[in-house]
């Protein structure tokens, strides 16, 4: 089972590499990223139940990061609100500006 | 039980489940139906069967055999994951409703965060539903429908978080065990409130029925929708309404708690008793508007429902 | 095999296809669409784990909340585009790295040998809620504080400047 769990974990990590790579819309880097952070969950969960599951310490990573997820998802949108109203788009290549 | 066993239990469990809840709408449309008829001083449906009891059955059939109409330039796989999407949370929130001993459908250790979250799915439907439809009535309706259900989902949930509290558990079971004395209605009446208003916001009911605001939005989300796919916002509707009463009488009323009949029968007619307070508030209040609701959620519901949850941990703990 | 062991396989199937749909479609809002059924998946996986809370939270969390925050953040950056689109780059050297990288993780956690996975507590959720109240209270804490923090923080981007 951890086994499983850790090559499940592993094969979407790839996933969401590729989508940071090759994405340049704001929005799909955040969702792959999103999906880098659930396989890193993925991993803890399954070492949770591997070693002392009643201290239940990797759950409360995962839970901890599930909080900080939201919490990036929160600000990195309100931030590409604030880039498509300063520069007309979402795509991260169009923001080159140093100046505010 | 084996493999195959497991599996076919679960199909059947989901078959019996979705019919249940087609019987269920018809039920409740009907009583809504007569219900409203006799508030106003009418008769109601009166044709098909006697009393017009089977006039929702009709109209099912008719929902059903309607051309099922896409706009030419909607997104298909949104257009379609939008009824889906709102209707089978509904169903699926049933699930951790103990209706007595033998119909527990499943006794999870979270079944309180589970009926809480599951139905936030629904935020997801209402928003596809509304963009995909390609239409401006359909957009701002599944733009504001799902703003009131993010709002009032805070407040209701801070309810629901003193009956946690106050029982110990998560666990839906022992909730009902957990009342078998005192009903919590009598130890939480501020959380009931709460519940009860901020559910009927949930459920998308009069006063909160912005979808139905047909002056301003024609009809909201569904606007677009016919046939099966519009049926299904309807049944989610009802499954939604029973689902919250029925949570609502295991939380507050002591669900299937009660002395002579069996707990099914307890829990159904303390469902039914919720269900028609709805019922009643739909034919008695007018709609709020879009703003004033807004402005409901955040100013007054989500601190009362703060300060009754820090006025209930402080009693408690006094006590304790 | 049991049913637990087809269940995760299931939901592992789900998740991989809804995860790799949500990164190499072009139209934004099926790739948020994805990553819906990719998290509801990885839901699945954590109740197989003996994770009941944090399945819900995940459902509760992710496919209620940050799905619903993209949806409307996509909504209203679309300007207007009803089927907004974002192009892919280079996807073969992007893939020949992802390969590389995932290969690399699938090859480590085959070389070693884990022990079979102890049986669950009972009372998995109580365990986790004494730890966090306990042992953990101090993260649980400063949780709090970020969340309270990247709200405000996000409300100050998007406050449009009174002329």
């Amino acid at each position: 089972m951890t086994t499983a769990a850790l090559t499940l974990s592993s094969i979407l990590f790839a996933v969401g590499v590729f989508g940071v790579l090759t994405r340049r819309n704001a929005i799909s880097l955040l969702v792959s990223v999103e999906i880098m952070m659930n396989a890193a969950n993925i991993n803890l969960v399954a070492f949770s139940r591997l070693h002392h599951p009643e201290a239940m310490t990797g759950q409360t990573f995962a839970l901890l990061g599930i909080g900080i997820a939201a919490c990036e998802a929160a600000v990195g949108l309100a931030l590409i609100l604030a880039v498509r109203r300063r520069f007309g788009g979402t795509d991260v290549h169009i923001i080159d500006l140093l100046r505010g | 039980m084996s493999l195959s066993g497991t599996f076919a239990a679960g199909l059947l469990l989901g078959v019996v489940s979705f019919t249940l809840v087609g019987v269920l709408t018809a039920v409740l449309v009907l009583a809504e139906r007569k219900v409203g008829a006799r508030m106003q001083a009418r008769v109601g449906p009166m044709h098909t069967g006697p009393h017009g009891s089977l006039q929702t059955i009709a109209d099912m059939v008719k929902l059903v055999m309607k051309e099922d109409v896409r706009p030419a330039r909607a997104d298909a796989v949104a257009f379609g994951l939008g009824p889906l999407l709102v209707a089978v949370p509904a169903i699926l929130s049933l699930a951790v409703i103990p209706f007595g001993a033998p119909l527990v459908m499943r006794d999870l250790n979270v079944g309180v965060l589970y009926f809480l979250a599951v139905p936030g799915v629904t935020v997801v439907g209402l928003l596809l539903a509304g963009w995909a439809s390609y239409d401006n009535y359909s957009f701002l309706g599944g733009l504001r429908s799902s703003a009131q259900f993010i709002s009032y989902e805070i407040p209701r949930g801070l309810a629901v978080v003193t009956v946690v509290m106050l029982a110990g558990s998560l666990s839906t079971v022992d909730l009902l065990e957990a009342q078998s004395r005192v009903p919590y209605i009598v130890l939480l009446p501020v959380s009931f409130v709460i519940y009860a208003v901020t559910s009927l916001a949930e459920v998308n009911r009069v006063p909160f029925d912005i979808p139905e605001a047909e002056s301003e939005l024609v009809a909201g989300y569904h606007t677009e929708y016919s046939g099966f796919r519009w049926a299904l916002f309807f049944l989610a509707e009802y499954a939604g309404l029973f689902a919250a009463s029925a949570f609502g009488a295991l939380l507050f009323l002591g669900g299937g708690n009660g002395p002579v009949l069996p707990p099914v029968v307890w829990l159904l007619i303390k469902t039914g008793g919720l269900v028609f307070v709805g019922i009643w508030i739909r034919f008695t209040l007018p709609r709020f508007r879009a703003d004033q609701l807004m402005r409901l959620a955040w100013k007054f519901f989500l601190p009362l429902s703060l300060a009754n949850l820090v006025l209930a941990a402080a009693v408690m703990r006094a006590i304790a | 095999m049991s049913a637990q062991e087809l269940l995760f396989a299931g939901f592992g199937v789900v998740a991989i296809a809804g995860a790799l749909y949500s990164v190499v479609t072009r139209s934004l809002l099926r790739a948020i669409i994805g990553l819906g059924a990719f998290l509801t998946a990885v839901a699945g996986e954590f109740y197989l784990l003996a994770a009941d809370l944090l399945a819900v939270v995940q459902v509760f969390v992710y496919v209620g909340g940050v799905v619903v925050l993209m949806l409307f953040a996509l909504m209203l950056t679309a300007s207007g585009a009803r089927h907004p689109l974002a192009a892919i780059d280079r996807p073969r050297s992007g893939a020949v790295l992802a390969c590389v990288i995932g290969g690399g993780l699938v090859w480590a956690s085959w070389t070693v040998d884990f022990a079979e996975a102890p049986p669950a507590p009972d009372d998995a959720v109580g365990a986790l809620g004494r730890a966090l109240l306990g042992a953990q209270l101090g993260p649980f804490e400063v949780m709090g504080v970020i969340l309270l923090a990247s709200v405000v923080t996000a409300l100050s981007i998007v406050r449009r400047e009174r002329p």
